[in-house]
């Protein structure tokens, strides 16, 4: 059927979207610092607990609570840079990126500790009735993220390649030494770029989690967001978008066709197979920056 | 030291070839120099001394070359000043830099930049991915506003017209000595008083030479200040007033740029020969090549 067609391919594209807005917190912290942040999931998860326990648990109006969660998320993307990044500036972006992995076991260790094991209920930021559009049924919360994802890129892609301060954290993503030797304070790009990180995952977080349990293993949206940005390489805010698309079209599409034919589950598979022949033919994704080499 | 004085009773008869003597004053800068090290010393990994007291000044206009073999300790010198050794595992373990008037040693570079000076870095160090105009603009992150780096870009497409047809451009496509001119334009951004640059000339076919070194007089006329290091020193001693020899972490020569031109000592030194006349490695075969092609 034509319609179910459309469906299926809208509400792929809308997930797909959604993995974009996540694969957001890998790319602002690489074009602002040049370490690929192993970390994203956990951070979304931080932010989640966050607005949980904000809205949720202290019942603070929701515009309190989610001003709140982000005002702590900025802290803490803060306080990353300030313990454990401006001491690797100089060193190789191997090391920071292994420092992220570190980060990432650190974290979930943290929520453990904090906010336990169990599943909470998530606050319905986002109402949940669908929005129908004639034969047409779409999640108020994926619609409502899609249009949060082209936002955030617009602004993202306009602010890290138009305005100047963004441009002189794009330069310490290109060449820590070149930033440096102009001036330009590559410890304060850092902390910038896990702020944003903080304030994205926490925006990222009420978009994915309305309505939805959460529990320390909701990070694994993180993973799934990888292949979107590696095809769209690390460096292009707006490739983002067209990665998500294509990744979340193809994943919706065969979760609808394929999988019932072969009783299982291709869909989760097919993204991963999909990133990994692209990188196979284009190791910097497909709009990220190619090495560029002229002798 | 009354022999370094110009003594009435040598006359005219200044003997040729003979190495120079520090001119005490000769120096125009004396009065208030614009750069001024003072027994500046080095430390690598806190074990490798690489300056081992290296003293000199760099009035407030005019070029100052910076001469010497390789490994002599020219482009520690240029990092010393500018702080970017920091992040090279080095740091000035001794010595004074002061810089328009204020000391500037273990400054950060930002502070470094905000004041005045700004470091062009040896092997054309662009940002690849990024157009020349962007480029630019990042050069000028520290302007206020927009209108006052707006006004600085244009400046630069005024002082260097090739920047301007190459606005749109990759910079990592650009050819060898594009690139040179867009690392230069980008330090101008900044608005500096003096600019240090390394090796400008380094892997250039001779025109892009000249077209390079015709911006440097350029902005020299417009009164930047430059301290300028290269292995090419036919020309730096064109641009310079003024030059220091560098061997071994120190400073061994230094005089009026006509004086060293003329010195057979700068020719072993710049030709990368040993005292034995013996060539220390393969690279400096490759700078005897390239001045070769130069003095034909
Ligand atoms: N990061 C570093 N760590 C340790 N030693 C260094 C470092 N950088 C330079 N050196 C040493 O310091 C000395 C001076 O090096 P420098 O790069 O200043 O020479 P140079 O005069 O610029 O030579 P060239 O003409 O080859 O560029 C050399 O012996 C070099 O091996
Ligand atoms: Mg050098």
């Amino acid at each position: 059927m034509m319609i179910e067609f459309v469906n299926y391919a809208l509400n792929g594209a809308l997930l797909g979207l959604l993995y974009a807005l996540v694969a957001m917190g890998f790319v602002v912290i690489y074009r602002a610092s040049k370490v690929f942040n192993m970390a994203v999931g956990e951070m979304l998860v931080l932010g989640a607990f966050l607005v949980w326990w904000a809205v949720a648990a202290s019942a603070m109006h929701p515009a309190v609570g989610i001003a709140a969660a982000l005002a702590i998320s900025v802290l803490v993307g803060l306080a990353i840079e300030r313990l454990l990044f401006r001491r690797l500036i100089g060193e190789s972006v191997f090391s920071m990126i292994m420092v992220t992995i570190g980060l990432l076991i650190l974290m979930r260790g943290l929520v453990l500790l904090i906010w336990g094991p169990q599943e909470r209920p998530f606050p319905a930021i986002i109402s949940l009735t669908p929005i129908i559009i004639g034969d047409m049924i779409v999640p108020r919360p994926l619609a409502a993220g899609g249009l949060i994802a082209v936002v955030c890129a617009a602004g993202l892609h306009w602010f890290f390649n138009r305005s100047r301060t963004g441009l002189a954290m794009s330069a310490v993503a290109e060449d820590h030494q070149i930033a440096l030797a102009m001036g330009i304070s590559v410890r304060r790009s850092i902390a910038f770029a896990w702020a944003l990180g903080g304030v994205l995952s926490v925006i990222t977080s009420m978009v994915y989690l309305s309505g939805k349990s959460l529990t320390f293993l909701s990070s694994e949206i993180g993973f799934a967001a990888l292949p979107v940005a590696l095809l769209a390489g690390l460096e292009s805010i707006a490739g983002l978008l067209l990665a998500g698309l294509i990744v979340g079209i193809v994943q919706g599409l065969t979760a609808a066709y394929i999988d019932p034919l072969i009783g299982g589950n291709a869909a989760s598979v097919v993204p991963y197979l999909f990133m990994l022949v692209v990188l196979v033919v284009r190791p910097t994704g497909m709009f990220g920056w190619k090495r560029i080499e002229r002798v | 030291m009354s022999d370094s004085l110009e003594s009435p009773r040598a006359g005219s008869g200044h003997a040729d070839g003979e190495p120079l003597p520090p001119p005490h004053g000769g120096h125009d800068s004396h009065a208030d120099p614009l750069l001024a090290l003072a027994n500046v010393e080095v430390l690598y990994a806190e074990v490798i001394l690489a300056l081992k007291g290296v003293s000199l000044s760099v009035p407030r206009a005019g070029c100052v070359a910076l001469l010497g073999a390789n490994g002599a300790g020219k482009s520690t010198t240029l990092k010393a000043i500018s702080g970017i050794i920091d992040a090279e595992d080095g740091r000035v373990s001794a010595g004074g830099i002061i810089f328009d008037g204020r000391s500037i040693r273990g400054h950060d570079t930002a502070g470094v930049v905000r004041a005045g000076l700004v470091h062009v870095m040896e092997g054309r160090r662009v940002l690849p991915h990024m157009t020349v105009a962007q480029n630019l603009i990042i050069g000028g992150h520290m302007f206020p506003s927009t209108v006052a780096m707006r006004r600085a870009l244009d400046a630069v497409y005024q002082a260097i017209p090739r920047l301007s047809e190459l606005r749109t451009r990759t910079a990592g496509y650009l050819s060898g000595g594009e690139q040179q001119l867009l690392v230069i334009g980008r330090a101008i951004m900044a608005e500096p008083k003096l600019m240090l640059i390394d090796e400008p000339s380094l892997g250039l076919a001779p025109r892009m030479v000249e077209e390079v070194f015709a911006v440097l007089h350029r902005l020299r006329e417009q009164g930047l200040a430059l301290l300028i290091v290269e292995q090419n020193t036919r020309v730096a001693l064109a641009l310079a007033d003024y030059g220091y020899v560098m061997e071994g972490g120190r400073i061994v020569l230094e005089g009026q740029a006509d004086e060293l031109r003329a010195n057979e000592d700068v020719r072993e030194f710049y030709l990368g020969l040993d005292r034995e006349g013996g060539r220390k490695s393969f690279r400096d075969i490759k700078h005897y090549r390239r001045r070769k092609r130069w003095l034909g």
